[in-house]
């Protein structure tokens, strides 16, 4: 952080603060890592499936977050590479000791090919913003259709049963433990790296690029490439994300891929607070279990509830939730103030 | 000859459907800025309108004049409690309108069940064309079609509402200081959109499936008709709609429906970064 702030006097108060930060991610980085000492199985596949949440969503807001455009399809790149995983491994014949990490490969290419193609000539072409948000829309939705549709291949409505767990270099991901400290380890290195890249001069570029493009242009960017670059990056990680879900689940499904998946991915984004980049996490998190609380009475209300969600983050908390208490603690002080 | 009839014809019919749907969607899109995403749900609702006229016993001619009011009134409301406190935040207006949308969906789904509802056109049978015979109620389509988007042209060109939208969508600022109340041409815009999306969608559900979730089919490929047309304007939602659903139904006889889609969408990608501001710019 300290060559992002311009040059404050390194307080006592300053550090004293950064210490706290640093000590608080290294307990959580413990928990996460202990977690399955004290749990049974379900609940740490349950976290390993929070945790990819979290990467997809991760994507998102390296893309939305940090560039200001919002893709409106991400779940079609989470879905090529889960779709991506399934078919290689299964329908190919491949060795099956190698077929599963070429699986997880095969899907990642082919999610940044397909970014890279569209992503060169909507950007290079000028399109910016809500034409970007609508063609990616569609996107998703021809996705889902092709995923459905082209059953001989993806297994139409029912998917791909029988994907084989992760095997690389011999040693099997089977465990769901094995598999969640896969996840976490995976998640960390992703959520340290983009953190790391994001922090510095890089990170700058990208907030003047979302802030005005043209003036970013005039200074010398290269503005349409830095866009595309994290639209493509963006787009493997989602594949990433949905590659290693599969090899956890078992199975590819078309809701994998589609509409449905795009929104609540959004919305994951939204809860943590996008542009933060470990708030995804905390919102895949949070949106997960209130899923389960509001499914377990009808299934028909969830959609109703995504819905009315968006209406109300417009209108009420535009930085996320968790800017709800920021505005609250806000308020509050006013109020003893006043009194 | 004969059997090139009924390939023009249906082109002719997807070409009307998106004609029909994209021009509300351009009204509100092109000339307001406004992304509504809620727009495949205005023609599930006159979709359902005809539906619930003719589960009360009405006919579908009934369903048809009704059906406009039925959009502009839930135009309007939209367009007051949402819409208008968002008109500088296009990407607020996005989300907000997504969100309605599953609002109105799930709704719909909840009142009326998850069953399709059971519509029926006025016209059955079929007429002989070049000696090929073609359903009736698809060539009535084709005439409304046709007969709502003159209209439009014609209001837009000759009424002092069309003005006032005009001039509105050069300056906003300007047409203000002229007296122009542009906060009352906006709402009325979007209501006479949402009518639009009413209309079509009683125009389309006796040719598909009317269930809560059939506007989504419609809400994409109208933006396609919009990107690749251009915002501008009548023009736009022609070139769009032709290109666009020409291009699909011809293909649909070559390869899958799903493949063809994918490929309108590959057009529509490439269309975009040669002609990034649609085939007739504003």
């Amino acid at each position: 952080m300290t060559d992002q702030a311009p040059a404050l006097p390194a307080t006592k108060a300053v550090s004293g603060a950064r210490a706290a930060k640093w000590l608080l991610v290294a307990l959580g980085v413990i928990f996460l890592v202990a977690y399955p000492a004290w749990n049974d199985a379900y609940s740490v596949a349950s976290l390993r499936d929070v945790l990819i949440f979290g990467l997809f969503a991760l994507s998102l807001d390296y893309f939305w977050g940090k560039t200001g455009i919002l893709s409106f399809g991400h779940a079609t790149f989470f879905g090529l590479g889960a779709y991506g995983m399934g078919v290689i491994s299964i329908k190919l014949g491949l060795d099956p000791a190698n077929a599963s990490l070429l699986g997880l490969l095969g899907g990642i290419l082919l999610a940044m090919l397909v970014a890279l193609v569209v992503g060169y000539f909507l950007i290079f072409g000028g399109v910016r913003g809500a034409y970007l948000t609508i063609v990616t829309l569609a996107l998703t939705l021809i996705a889902q259709h092709i995923a459905i549709g082209w059953s001989d291949v993806t297994g139409g409505d029912s998917g791909l049963i029988g994907v084989p767990p992760l095997t690389v270099a011999g040693f099997v991901f089977f465990d769901p433990v094995h598999q969640y400290l896969l996840v976490l380890a995976v998640a960390l290195t992703i959520l340290g790296g983009l953190w790391w890249i994001c922090r510095g001069r890089y990170g700058r570029i990208l907030a003047a690029i979302e802030d005005n493009e043209l003036k970013a242009r005039t200074l010398g960017h290269n503005t349409p490439l830095h866009l595309l670059v994290v639209f493509v990056a963006s787009a493997g990680i989602a594949a990433l994300a949905g590659a290693l879900y599969v090899t956890g689940t078992g199975f590819v499904a078309p809701d994998m891929i589609g509409l449905m998946l795009s929104t609540e991915v959004i919305m994951w984004v939204a809860v943590g607070g996008r542009g933060t980049l470990i708030g995804p996490f905390i919102g895949a998190f949070v949106v997960w279990r209130l899923q389960q609380e509001i499914s377990s009475l009808d299934t028909r209300l969830w959609p109703l509830f995504i819905g009315l969600f968006f209406i109300a983050m417009v209108f009420l908390f535009p930085n996320g939730v968790l800017s709800l208490v920021e505005r609250a603690k806000e308020l509050s002080r006013r109020w003893r103030g006043a009194a | 000859m004969t059997q090139f009839v009924p390939v023009l014809l249906n082109a002719l019919t997807l070409i009307s459907i998106l004609m029909l749907v994209a021009l509300g969607l351009a009204v509100i899109f092109g000339l307001m800025n406004i992304i509504n995403l809620a727009h495949g749900e205005f023609v599930t609702i006159g979709a359902y309108t005809l539906a619930l006229t003719q589960a009360m016993g009405g006919n579908y001619w009934l369903a048809l004049a009704v059906a406009p009011f039925v959009g502009a009134a839930l135009g309007l409301t939209v367009e007051w409690t949402m819409v208008r406190h968002l008109y500088r935040r296009p990407l607020a207006v996005i989300l907000a309108t997504w969100g309605l949308g599953m609002v109105l969906q799930q709704g719909l789904q909840i009142i009326f069940g998850a069953a399709p509802q059971r519509v029926a056109g006025p016209l059955s049978g079929a007429v002989e064309i070049f000696g090929a015979p073609y359903p009736a109620y698809r060539l009535l389509l084709i005439g409304f079609a046709i007969a709502i988007v003159l209209a439009c042209y014609a209001g837009f060109r000759w009424t002092r509402f069309g003005l006032d939208l005009r001039a509105v969508i050069q300056d906003r600022d300007m047409a203000a200081a002229l007296g122009i109340d542009t906060g009352r041409v906006y709402s009325l815009a979007f209501a006479l959109g949402a009518a639009i999306a009413a209309v079509a969608g009683v125009l389309i559900a006796p040719l598909t499936v009317v269930i809560a979730q059939m506007g989504i089919n419609y809400l994409a490929r109208s933006f396609f008709v919009v990107i690749v047309g251009g915002v501008g304007g009548i023009g736009g939602v022609a070139a769009g709609s032709a290109v666009v659903g020409g291009t699909e139904s011809l293909l649909n006889y070559q390869v899958p429906v799903t493949v063809s889609q994918a490929l309108v969408l590959v057009l529509a990608i490439v269309i975009v970064r040669f002609r990034p501001r649609g085939l007739v710019p504003l």
